[in-house]
């Protein structure tokens, strides 16, 4: 009988205390220790900025400068005029197409970085869209459950997952922000890339160039998006664009 | 007995009362998103200017969320590089460039779908919602609000979209800002900003 009491005792006080967590944090009255603090707010070691290092800022504003010239004067009007010529389908085919046609880089980027399974899914989407998707122009393993595409792996990022650092940002004439790692496995990425040189399954130059000129116009709208929405807004975009850039990489590797 | 009961009862009721206030956040937010493309699709809006509609949209978010706190955030420890007088100024400027890019950035495009997931507590004082933001016929773009619970409720303090947090996208601009110049250099840029014209891309889909 004391047992039973003293049970109900422990209950009872178990249900008030539960009651008055409830209640208090329903009804606004809480502790001030559960509101974020001043500090915690808008303090910076809560959340580090993020650090890129910029020795050759000088240069790269300079570069900057080049690249803007060339996007707004000539690559805006290319985007534009292909997007106002190319009906929706077949800017989305030429894009699906070239998408399809980067396999190797990805395949390359995710084995270098031992993720067998997204490898596995590349060479699925590849095999499944180049023959039923008619030569990648029509994205067929979307279809399939098991296909659905991934973030796109490459050797900058294989290079971050092993450890390496980014080194210097960079900004490279045309195309634009990277970094020491990045410039390295763009050129690995490069060279695993059936239409690129140096080891293009293309022979003809002049096909290889048309096929160069054909990728570039169809991915210009979509750059000159990202472009424009990191410009717009941007109180400099060098700044937007150098740190949105290193965000976005590292975000990526930590995936 | 039937007292523990109706204890036991009280207890579970206000409990359940207290999980969907944050569940209500991702409704709230959901809302909002809609009421501010409402004003870019909407007949209602059809004859509004571009800023006629800036200032509507600065309405509907002021009246749920607090933007200084976003703006703050960013300006981070060069907020007191600023004298009391200049922070008014910079936290209405920002405040209204922010504005005036999403609407300019609307302007001529399809409107979006707006999908909000569920809250992620990632602790009891800050929560995350998940947005799915998808344009017709074309990219779809993940973007992640990050809330705070703040004595005035829970209010957004960081917005990432794409894995790019806008905190942070600003607070590099200001650093590299205040390295060389000063809190009137930046209320004269700021003031130039609001002036451009719209970026000519009107064709350009997102």
């Amino acid at each position: 009988m004391y047992r039973r009491l003293s049970y109900k005792r422990a209950l009872l006080q178990y249900c008030a205390f539960g009651l008055t967590l409830c209640v208090s944090a329903s009804a606004g009255l809480a502790e001030d220790g559960d509101f974020l603090s001043e500090e915690e707010l808008y303090g910076e070691h809560y959340e580090p900025a993020i650090v890129v290092r910029d020795p050759l800022e000088s240069v790269n504003r300079v570069t900057f400068k080049f690249n803007d010239f060339i996007y707004m004067n000539v690559v805006k009007h290319i985007a534009n005029g292909y997007q106002k010529v190319a009906p929706d389908p077949v800017e989305r085919g030429a894009s699906n197409f070239f998408k399809n046609l980067g396999y190797p880089v990805r395949l390359v980027g995710n084995l270098l970085q031992g993720r067998m399974k997204g490898a596995w899914i590349e060479t699925e989407r590849f095999a499944v869209n180049t023959t039923l998707g008619i030569v990648g122009v029509w994205p067929a393993a979307d279809r399939f459950e098991r296909m659905q595409p991934i973030e796109p792996e490459d050797m900058g990022q294989a290079f971050g997952v092993w450890g390496i650092g980014e080194g210097p940002y960079l900004v490279l004439p045309l195309l634009g922000p990277s970094n020491v790692r990045d410039l390295v496995g763009f050129v690995g990425d490069r060279a695993v890339n059936p239409l690129k040189k140096p080891y293009s399954v293309i022979d003809d130059s002049g096909v290889q160039t048309a096929f160069g000129v054909t990728e570039f116009v169809t991915k210009s709208p979509t750059l000159m998006g990202i472009y424009t929405q990191m410009k717009e807004g941007a109180l400099d975009p060098y700044s937007s664009m150098k740190n949105g850039y290193s965000q976005r990489r590292h975000s990526m590797i930590e995936e | 007995m039937k007292y523990l009961s109706m204890i036991a009862y009280v207890a579970l009721f206000a409990l359940v009362a207290v999980l969907p206030a944050r569940a209500d956040e991702s409704a709230k937010l959901a809302a909002t998103m809609e009421a501010t493309l409402d004003i870019m699709y909407l007949d209602d809006y059809k004859d509004y200017t571009s800023a006629q509609r800036q200032d509507a949209v600065r309405e509907v978010l002021e009246s749920n969320y607090d933007l200084q706190i976003i703006i703050r955030r960013a300006m981070a420890r060069n907020w007191n590089v600023l004298t009391a007088d200049e922070q008014i100024q910079v936290g209405n400027l920002i405040d209204q460039l922010i504005v005036k890019t999403f609407v300019e950035g609307m302007e001529g495009q399809n409107r979006p779908i707006i999908r909000c997931g569920d809250v992620v507590e990632v602790t009891s004082k800050r929560v995350e919602i998940p947005v799915v933001i998808s344009f017709p016929d074309s990219d779809t773009f993940n973007v992640l609000y990050r809330f705070g619970r703040l004595k005035a409720g829970w209010q957004i303090y960081d917005i990432v979209a794409e894995d790019i947090s806008i905190v942070s996208n600003y607070r590099q601009q200001f650093d590299d800002h205040f390295r060389k110049k000063n809190g009137a250099q930046l209320i004269e840029k700021l003031e130039k900003l609001l002036k451009e014209e719209k970026l000519d891309v009107s064709t350009i889909k997102l």
